[in-house]
C-alpha cells in the first residue's frame, strides 16, 4: 500500500514510541466510566432484594477503568497497530449527508428528498462527479421505495412535500 | 441490484398481502397513532380499528403513525403537542402508559387528552405450579402474611399491570405493598419457564397467555381478576374468595387536547358505531380480545381514577417517588 | 418416531407454495445481499426486518431461514473473489479462497465452498431436527442463576474469540456493555443514562447499533481509503467446476468442518469463528499437499466452510431452544421472534410446532436452493459486484437508514445510526474489534437481569450460584474456557504466518 502524504487524519511515524490517539482512546474511556459512577450515584435505591440498578453500572465502569489503564499503557509502548493515512474529505462528505438527511425528516422534509440527498453525498463521497445524474437516480429509486412501504405495507414513511404529490 | 431485490421482495409482499379493498365512504379521514412500535398490542390495536372503521364505512380512510418509545411517553408527548386541536386524530393507549408516564416522570400527562372510548380488557390471573401446596388465593395470602419476602412473584415489566397487581394483592390482605418480592420477567414465556420450574412461588400475567397451561394442568390459577365469575373459565374470582381484587388489562382510545364539543362527538360516534359494526367484532373473535366498550364521559371518569389508583399503587411500591 | 412425524409435518408446511417463495426469496436475498462487501447475515436479516412486519409468524421466519443461509454464502463469495470476507465467520475461508481466485481457480473455490455449505448445512440440519427436543427438556429446568452462570461462559468465549489483542476485544465488548446500560431498569423502573431524553429510555436498539457499526461505518472507512487502491475484482478463470482430484480432497475436509461447526455452534457462546479457524488449522496439519497452503489450498476453503455453515444450524439449537442469541444474526431473528410476541424458549417447540418444524423443514429446502441458485448463478455475482463502488455504497447508506427511518423516524434514533457509523469507523481506523460491542449490548442486560433475578430469589443469598448443578457446571466451563486460550494460542500463529 503506498502512502498519500497529503491528507492524513493522525497519521504517526512508526518509529514514534508514544501514540497520541492511544492516549485520547485511553481518556476516553476514563471519561466513560467516570459518567457510568456519576449517573450510577443519583440512582435512587429502591426496596428490590438483592441487587439493586446501580451495581452493574458500578461493575462495568470499574472494567472501563481498568481498560482505560491497560490502552494507557498500550499507547505509551507504542503498542498500536500501524495505521494507513485516511482521506478526511469523503468521509465528511458522507456524514454531512447524513446530517442533512436527519435535518430533513427532523423538520418535515420527507423520505425522497431526504435519502436522496444522502445518495447522492455518498456517491459524491466516493469520487462521483456527475451529480445531475445521481440525483435522478436517487430521487427515482427513493420514490420507488416509498411507495413500496406506503402502499404495500402500509408502513408510513416520514412525508414531505414530493410525498404529497403522490 | 437494490431495485430488483426490492420489487422482487414488493412482489412476494403483496402476494402476502390479503388486499383490504378501499371502501368509498363518509368524509372522516383519520389517523390513528400507535404509541409503540409496530407489531405489538397498541399497534395491533391502531391497526384493527383502521381496518373496521374503513370496512364498516365509517372513515373514507384511516393511516396509522407509529411512535415508540418508553411505554408509549415519546408518542403522547408528540400527540399533545403535535395534533393539538386537531379533529382528525386519535390515539391508542391502555393501562401501561400509566404507569410508565408516572413512572418516566413524563411532562404530559393523561390529564391533557380527550378521552373518547375503552375498547378492550383483559382478565388478570394468578398461577402457581400444579406441584405447589398453595391451592387457593387465601393459601397464598396467609403464606404472604407469613413472610413477605419468600413469596416470590413472577410477571412483567416493572411498573406494568402485573406489578401493580402484585402489590394491590398484598395490600387487600394486609401486607406491606413495599416489601412484596416481585420479579419482573421480560417475556410471557421466560416467567412461565421460572413458574413451571418452580424457582418462584406464584405466576402473574394476563389469563389468556397462562390459558393453555392451565388447562393441560401444568399450572394451578388461584384466582381471577374479574368482578365476576366469566362464563366457560372455571377459575374462582378473588372477590368470591373474599379478597377484593379486581384489575383489568384495558386499552382505549384518545383525541387530541383542544377539539371542539361538535368534534368529540364525531369522534366518539365514531367509536361506537365501529365497535358496533361486524368487522370490529370479527377483530375481536380471531384476536382474543375481550370487548370493554365504555365510552365518552363515563371512560372520562373511569380514567381519572385508574390514574389515581396506579399512581397511588406506584408510590407505595417506590417506582415513583412522591 | 415421532421427530420424523413432527419432521413430515413441518415438511408439509414449508413446501405450501406461500413457504416455498419465501424461502426462496430469502436465500436469494440473502445470498445477493451477502455478497455484498461489509454486509453480512445479521445486518442482513436487520435490514428485512421492518419489512417484514406484514408477513406472517411462520412465513417471515422461514424467510428468516433462507437469508441467514444465503448470507452465510455470500459472504464467502466475497472472500474468495476481492478478499473481503462477507463477516467475520468468512476470514478462514479468504486465506486460501482469495489465493485460489488469484490464481484463477475461482470457480472450483467457489463450488467447494457451495457444495461444502450444502453437505454441512444438511448434516447440521439433521442434528438440530434430532437433538434441539431433546435440550428442550432439559431447557426448562433452567433457572435464572443457570442463565448467569451460561452468559458468563458466552462472555468468557467471546472476550477469547474476536480480535487478536484481549486489551481491544475487552474494550469493544465493554463499550457495547456500557451502551447495554442505557435506558429504563427491567427490574426496577429506573432510567439509566438517559439524560433526560425520552427516546433513550428504551435503550440502544440492536439494529441501530449493528447497522451503524457494519453499514454506516463500513462506508466511511472505505470512503477514507479510497485513495489508495480500488477494489480489484478478480474474475472468475479456467474452468468453473471441481475436478476429480477437488473432489478427492474437499469430500473429508467438508466432513471434519462439520464435526467442528455443529456442536461448537450449537454451545451457546461457541460462534462461528472458532470453527472455522479450528477446521483451517486441522487441515493445514491433515493435508497431503501442505506446499500449496498460503497459495491456494481447496481443502483450506472446503473444510472453514462446511464449519462456517455447520455452526450456523448449530447456532438455530439454543436459539429455539433456549431463546439465546448466540450471534448477531440469531440476535436478529430474535427481534423477528419477538416482533410477533413469540418468544423463543423451551415452550416454542410446545406452544408453535407447526412453525419450529416447518422452520426446521425449510432449512433442509433453503441448502437444496442455495445450491441450485449458486452453481449456475457464480457468474452474476460476480457482476453485482460490478456495480460502480460510489452507487454500491451509496445504495447500501440509503438501505441502512431505511430501516431506521421506518421503524423509529425519530432525529434521536438516526442520530444514534450516524455516531455508531462514526464509531464504527474510528473503531476500524484504530483496529478495535467491532462485534464484540454488538455481543455485549445483547449479553450484558440479559446476564444482569439474570442475575439480579436469581439473587431476589435467594434473597441476595450468592450461594445460590453454586447450588444449581447446572450452574455450578457451566461456571466451571467458563473458568476453563478463560484458562484455555493462554493453552491454544499457538493456533493463533498460522495467522502471523499469512503472507
Amino acid at each position: 500500500m503506498t502512502e498519500s502524504p497529503s491528507s492524513d487524519l493522525s497519521q504517526q511515524p512508526r518509529s514514534q514510541r508514544v501514540d497520541p490517539a492511544g492516549l485520547v482512546i485511553a481518556f476516553a474511556l476514563a471519561a466513560l466510566a467516570a459518567v457510568l459512577v456519576w449517573d450510577a450515584s443519583r440512582l435512587p435505591s429502591t426496596s428490590m432484594y438483592g441487587m439493586g440498578p446501580e451495581a452493574m453500572p458500578l461493575v462495568v465502569a470499574t472494567g472501563l477503568g481498568i481498560l482505560a489503564i491497560a490502552n494507557l499503557i498500550d499507547a505509551l509502548r507504542g503498542n498500536l497497530p500501524p495505521r494507513e493515512s485516511t482521506d478526511p474529505k469523503p468521509v465528511l462528505l458522507i456524514l454531512g449527508g447524513l446530517a442533512l438527511l436527519i435535518a430533513i425528516i427532523g423538520l418535515g422534509g420527507g423520505f425522497i428528498l431526504a435519502t436522496s440527498i444522502l445518495f447522492v453525498a455518498t456517491s459524491a463521497a466516493f469520487g462521483r462527479r456527475a451529480i445531475l445524474t445521481d440525483l435522478i437516480i436517487a430521487l427515482v429509486m427513493s420514490t420507488l421505495i416509498y411507495l413500496a412501504f406506503d402502499r404495500l405495507l402500509t408502513l408510513s414513511l416520514p412525508a414531505g412535500p414530493l410525498e404529497r404529490l403522490l | 441490484m437494490k431495485p430488483f431485490s426490492a420489487r422482487l421482495f414488493g412482489a412476494v409482499v403483496a402476494l402476502a398481502l390479503a388486499a383490504a379493498g378501499p371502501a368509498l365512504a363518509q368524509q372522516l379521514e383519520l389517523k390513528i397513532m400507535a404509541p409503540a412500535a409496530p407489531g405489538g398490542g397498541w399497534d395491533q390495536t391502531a391497526r384493527s380499528m383502521q381496518q373496521a372503521l374503513v370496512a364498516a364505512k365509517i372513515a373514507r380512510s384511516v393511516q396509522v403513525t407509529n411512535v415508540a418509545g418508553a411505554g408509549g411517553s415519546v408518542g403522547i408527548a408528540q400527540f399533545v403537542n403535535g395534533a393539538k386541536g386537531d379533529g382528525n386524530q386519535l390515539m391508542v393507549n391502555g393501562f401501561v402508559m400509566v404507569g410508565a408516564l408516572a413512572m418516566n416522570k413524563s411532562p404530559v400527562t393523561l390529564e391533557q387528552v380527550t378521552p373518547i372510548a375503552r375498547l378492550t380488557e383483559e382478565i388478570q390471573v394468578i398461577v402457581v405450579p400444579a406441584n405447589s401446596p398453595l391451592k387457593t388465593a387465601q393459601d397464598l395470602a396467609n403464606a404472604v402474611k407469613a413472610d413477605i419476602a419468600k413469596v416470590t412473584f413472577a410477571g412483567g415489566s416493572a411498573g406494568g399491570v402485573d406489578h401493580v397487581m402484585a402489590a394491590l394483592f398484598a395490600g387487600t390482605i394486609g401486607a406491606d405493598a413495599k416489601k412484596i418480592n416481585y420479579i419482573p420477567f421480560s417475556g410471557g414465556g421466560e416467567s412461565l419457564a421460572a413458574i413451571l420450574g418452580g424457582k418462584v412461588t406464584a405466576g402473574i400475567s394476563g389469563l389468556s397467555e397462562y390459558e393453555g397451561q392451565i388447562k393441560s394442568g401444568k399450572l394451578r390459577a388461584l384466582g381471577v381478576t374479574s368482578e365476576k365469575r366469566i362464563a366457560g373459565i372455571d377459575i374462582p374470582t378473588f372477590k368470591e374468595q373474599g379478597i377484593d381484587l379486581v384489575i383489568a388489562n384495558w386499552r382505549s382510545v384518545v383525541a387530541p387536547p383542544g377539539i371542539t364539543p361538535e368534534q368529540r362527538k364525531t369522534l366518539t360516534e365514531a367509536v361506537e358505531k365501529m365497535v358496533q359494526s361486524d368487522a370490529w367484532k370479527d377483530i375481536l373473535k380471531q384476536k382474543g380480545w375481550e370487548d370493554a366498550y365504555l365510552g365518552g364521559d363515563a371512560f372520562a371518569d373511569f380514567l381519572k381514577k385508574e390514574t389515581t389508583r396506579v399512581t397511588d399503587v406506584l408510590k407505595s411500591v417506590g417506582l415513583v417517588k412522591s | 418416531m415421532e421427530t420424523f412425524a413432527a419432521l413430515a409435518h413441518g415438511m408439509a408446511v414449508a413446501v405450501q407454495p406461500m413457504n416455498l417463495l419465501y424461502a426462496l426469496t430469502g436465500v436469494f436475498l440473502g445470498t445477493a445481499v451477502g455478497v455484498l462487501p461489509g454486509i453480512g447475515p445479521a445486518l442482513t436479516v436487520a435490514l428485512l426486518l421492518p419489512v417484514t412486519y406484514k408477513l406472517d409468524p411462520g412465513g417471515s421466519l422461514i424467510m428468516f431461514a433462507g437469508i441467514y443461509y444465503g448470507g452465510m454464502y455470500g459472504g464467502s463469495t466475497t472472500a474468495i473473489l476481492i478478499n473481503t470476507p462477507g463477516e467475520s465467520a468468512s476470514m478462514a475461508t479468504a486465506l486460501e479462497g482469495n489465493k485460489m481466485a488469484k490464481a484463477g481457480r475461482g470457480g472450483p473455490a467457489l463450488a467447494t465452498s457451495a457444495i461444502g455449505s450444502f453437505v454441512a448445512g444438511t448434516i447440521a440440519t439433521i442434528g438440530l431436527a434430532f437433538l434441539a427436543p431433546w435440550l428442550v427438556d432439559f431447557a426448562v429446568r433452567f433457572g435464572p442463576e443457570d442463565y448467569f452462570a451460561l452468559m458468563c461462559v458466552a462472555f468468557v468465549t467471546v472476550s477469547a474469540t474476536f480480535g487478536d489483542s484481549p486489551i481491544r476485544g475487552l474494550t469493544s465488548l465493554f463499550i457495547g456493555l456500557t451502551l447495554g446500560l442505557i435506558g429504563i431498569d427491567k427490574l426496577t423502573g429506573q432510567a439509566r443514562l438517559a439524560f433526560g431524553i425520552p427516546e433513550l429510555l428504551d435503550g440502544v436498539e440492536v439494529t441501530t447499533l449493528a447497522v451503524g457499526l457494519f453499514a454506516v461505518g463500513e462506508a466511511l472507512y472505505v470512503a477514507s481509503r479510497r485513495h489508495h487502491a480500488e477494489e480489484q475484482i478478480e474474475p472468475v478463470r479456467g474452468s468453473l467446476w471441481m475436478t476429480t482430484e477437488d473432489w478427492r480432497r474437499s469430500w473429508k475436509a467438508w466432513l471434519r468442518g462439520t464435526m467442528f461447526g455443529f456442536p461448537i455452534g450449537a454451545l451457546p457462546a461457541g460462534g462461528a469463528e472458532i470453527p472455522t479457524f479450528l477446521s483451517y488449522s486441522t487441515e493445514k496439519r491433515l493435508t497431503k499437499h501442505p506446499e500449496e497452503f498460503g497459495k491456494g489450498a481447496i481443502e483450506g476453503v472446503a473444510g472453514p466452510e462446511a464449519a462456517n455453515n455447520a455452526s450456523a444450524a448449530g447456532t438455530l439449537v439454543p436459539l429455539l431452544t433456549l431463546g439465546l442469541p448466540t450471534s448477531a444474526t440469531a440476535a436478529m431473528m430474535l427481534a423477528g421472534f419477538q416482533q410477533y410476541g413469540l418468544n423463543p424458549g423451551p415452550l416454542l417447540f410446545a406452544e408453535r410446532p407447526d412453525l419450529v418444524w416447518g422452520l426446521i423443514a425449510s432449512l433442509f429446502i433453503a441448502n437444496v436452493m442455495l445450491l441450485v441458485l449458486n452453481l449456475p448463478l457464480v457468474g452474476l455475482w460476480v457482476r453485482l459486484l460490478a456495480i460502480p463502488q460510489p452507487w454500491l455504497y451509496a445504495g447500501i447508506l440509503v438501505f441502512a437508514t431505511m430501516g431506521t427511518i421506518a421503524a423509529k423516524p425519530s432525529v434521536v434514533e438516526l442520530s444514534m445510526l450516524a455516531g455508531f457509523g462514526v464509531l464504527g469507523f474510528l473503531m476500524r481506523r484504530f483496529d478495535f474489534p467491532i462485534a464484540p460491542v454488538v455481543v455485549g449490548l445483547i449479553l450484558g442486560p440479559i446476564a444482569e437481569s439474570q442475575l439480579r433475578r436469581a439473587l431476589a430469589i435467594s434473597l441476595g443469598d450468592p450461594i445460590v450460584l453454586l447450588q444449581s448443578p447446572m450452574s455450578a457446571t457451566l461456571l466451571g466451563i467458563a473458568l476453563i474456557a478463560l484458562l484455555a486460550p493462554f493453552v491454544l494460542k499457538g493456533l493463533g500463529r498460522f495467522k502471523a504466518s499469512e503472507d
